[in-house]
């Protein structure tokens, strides 16, 4: 391993210019022969998939750095990178420290040799072997909390206790830096506390950390820093609270974007709601005080001109529901407007909300009333002050004892 | 990241051990008793039930086939044994940054050692039998056995990247050693052959060194120092070759596997 890369600064531990990875496609029968017959003449994979591309990363002494993208984002093959075990197809990555990886939920254990044989390959992988390795068995074993699997071949454990006993040799090894692939999410909660508390003690001892992790908690809690990965090139990096964010909000956007095609796939366009206004007036809050009226207007549209029900729902704004009523069960028919559009009116009278953000519904349902379709939604800001508790003002009497 | 390839090899060499032996009634036991066995298998079929003198000269037809037989075991277990040696360590591979060969490396040694403490044991049994070896018959089989594992290595190592690429070459592989098997002067002498035939498996690079294994521990015959010499070339010649297509194929291997 050249210094060029790294240079002479002690404390970076990673560097990272301009990385990329293709994987080579080799699905069908000749591919591999093919890509034999490539590798020799000295030219790549003729088909091949991008997964990492352009990445600069410069990871020092003492930092922990969280990883975080959708799936095939191409966070593991950033680590797998790191840790050595790929080479780049682009850029270049060099490594200046001991550095333990539990990569892709393991730590390369076979699963036909038993726990303590598998610990023992660990061990020597992390440098340890002879009486280094005898003193630290016991911690090992401790750590892992496995019993008596530990004589069992890894292929009788479950993911959990396999990661379980990876973490433990981590734990006795103490590397410079460490690799973790989505650890945090196999195993039980205990576990899971007694890792992230290790890794807290690791890291206030001056240890180094590279986390992929789906859960933006551990990231947050574990991580100073983050980068986020989006389609194999680094969409954000920085503080791990606002990466973390930043990365909340889009997978928000996105998974709304896919609720709204996912609701047209499957019919909104079928019965859908025109309008929806509170108290007349549409697109705005509507502000009323606890123990005043709530007018509803909803016009809907029926394509086969049927008429439809509609199903009204309250909710407070962190999703509580509050009440939920539809025209059937209150013996109400829509009133026909023409052309397939049909109009509600409901009246809450006396409203018993207290005071605070809600949230009203409004949907669409076939004649039938068996299929619910896409609703609108308009806010709801109960005005007033009052000491009670809950989210509606029950009618009560205090009586003399 | 570096790794100390020392302690992962030993553990790897250990672990081939396990794999042979564990779970077994006899366990290491199986070390002694498998060649012993073969051994007393051979004596009686060739000894007693179909008594053969072969072109083996005062030689008994089982001495003689026990100084051919177990020195090609030796060549043809550790190719063997090598060929899927990337593809069962696949896990590993993509774990842990050591050099692929690595694991090879231990599958070899490991069926060397094995095949060697029977070699030894066999020699052992023969010698109580009236089998006798000067300095230069034992230098020229420990240099024949040498050759064979080098060779061994190199066609080990060449075998196991082809097979990541071409699944079906373990199958060929056995079905080519198979070959091999009646290539070479294990069940016979060469000297038993048409000429033509006899120069022609001269060609062949084991030929040499179990020759120089059989001549050297039995006494008889001349040691074939030049050819030995050609055959140890040939070897050297596959070793860089293996080196050379490990640099050009084996630099993505894990992305194959």
């Amino acid at each position: 391993m050249s210094a060029g890369l790294l240079g002479r600064d002690a404390d970076v531990l990673v560097r990272a210019e301009g990385l990329g990875k293709r994987y080579p496609v080799v699905g069908s029968r000749g591919d591999r022969l093919a890509a034999l017959g490539r590798l020799l003449t000295g030219r790549g994979a003729a088909r091949e998939v991008e997964v990492l591309a352009g990445i600069d990363l410069c990871v020092r002494r003492g930092q922990s750095l969280g990883v975080i993208g959708e799936n095939g984002a191409g966070k593991s093959t950033l680590l797998k990178l790191v840790t050595g075990t790929l080479t780049p197809s682009a850029g270049r990555v060099e490594t200046r420290a001991r550095v333990g990886a539990l990569l892709e939920l393991g730590a390369g254990f076979h699963p036909e040799h038993s726990g303590r044989d598998n610990v023992r390959m660990a061990a020597a992988i992390h440098g340890l072997s002879g009486d280094a390795l005898a003193a630290k068995l016991p911690e090992i074993e401790a750590f892992a909390g496995i019993g008596r699997y530990i004589d069992e071949p890894v292929k009788h454990y479950s993911s959990g206790m396999v990661v379980r006993l990876g973490f433990a040799v981590i734990a006795a090894t103490r590397p410079d830096l460490l690799i973790t692939d989505e650890v945090l999410a196999v195993g039980d909660e205990q576990f899971q506390k007694k890792c992230v508390r290790w890794i807290d003690g690791y890291l206030a001892d001056g240890g180094t950390l590279l986390l992929v992790s789906h859960s933006l908690y551990h990231v947050q809690k574990l991580c100073r820093e983050a980068i986020w990965l989006k389609s194999g090139r680094i969409e954000a990096a920085g503080d791990a609270h606002d990466v973390t964010r930043r990365y909340q909000a889009w997978l928000e956007q996105r998974d709304a974007g896919e609720r709204e095609a996912s609701a047209a796939r499957a019919g909104g366009d079928e019965m859908r709601v025109l309008r929806l206004a509170l108290d007349g007036r549409e697109g705005t809050t509507a502000e009323p005080a606890t123990g005043e009226a709530l007018r509803v207007e909803v016009d809907l549209h029926s394509r086969d001109e049927r008429p439809p029900r509609l199903s009204l729902g309250l909710l407070r704004a962190d999703g509580t529901p509050v009440y939920g009523v539809d025209t059937a069960m209150d013996g109400v028919e829509a009133v026909p407007l023409g052309a397939g559009r049909f109009a509600f009116r409901c009246v809450f009278e006396n409203l018993p909300l207290l005071p605070g953000e809600y949230v009203l519904r409004a949907f669409p349902m076939d004649a039938e009333g068996l299929r619910l379709f896409p609703p609108a939604e308009a806010r709801v800001r109960v005005r007033g002050k009052t000491r009670e508790f809950g989210l509606v003002r029950l009618p009560h009497r205090w009586e003399a004892p | 990241m570096r790794v100390a390839s020392g302690p992962v090899l030993r553990e790897l060499l250990a672990r081939e051990w396990r794999e042979r032996y564990q779970g077994s009634l006899l366990g290491a036991g199986w070390l002694a008793l498998m060649p012993l066995a073969q051994l007393a298998v051979l004596a009686f079929v060739f000894g007693t039930l179909l008594p053969a003198r072969g072109s083996a000269g005062a030689l008994p037809y089982p001495m003689f086939l026990a100084l051919g037989l177990f020195p090609w075991l030796l060549f043809a277990n550790a190719v063997n044994r090598g060929v899927t040696a990337y593809l069962d360590n696949a896990g590993l591979i993509a774990r842990v940054p050591l050099p692929a060969s690595i694991y090879v490396h231990a599958r070899v040694l490991a069926s060397v050692a094995v095949d060697l403490g029977a070699l030894l044991l066999v020699l052992v049994v023969l010698a109580a039998f009236g089998l006798r070896f000067d300095a230069a018959g034992a230098l020229a089989a420990a240099v024949g056995l040498g050759v064979l594992v080098a060779m061994a290595l190199a066609l080990a190592r060449i075998a196991a990247l082809l097979q990541v690429f071409v699944r079906d070459l373990a199958a060929a592989v056995g079905q080519l050693l198979g070959l091999g098997f009646f290539l070479a002067p294990v069940l016979y002498e060469r000297a038993q052959l048409p000429a033509p035939t006899a120069a022609a498996l001269g060609w062949n690079p084991l030929v040499a060194p179990l020759e120089a294994i059989r001549r050297g521990l039995s006494g008889q015959g001349e040691l074939p120092w030049g050819a030995l010499l050609a055959s140890a070339a040939a070897a050297a010649l596959l070793l860089a070759g293996s080196v050379m297509l490990q640099r050009r194929a084996g630099r993505h291997l894990e992305d194959f596997l």
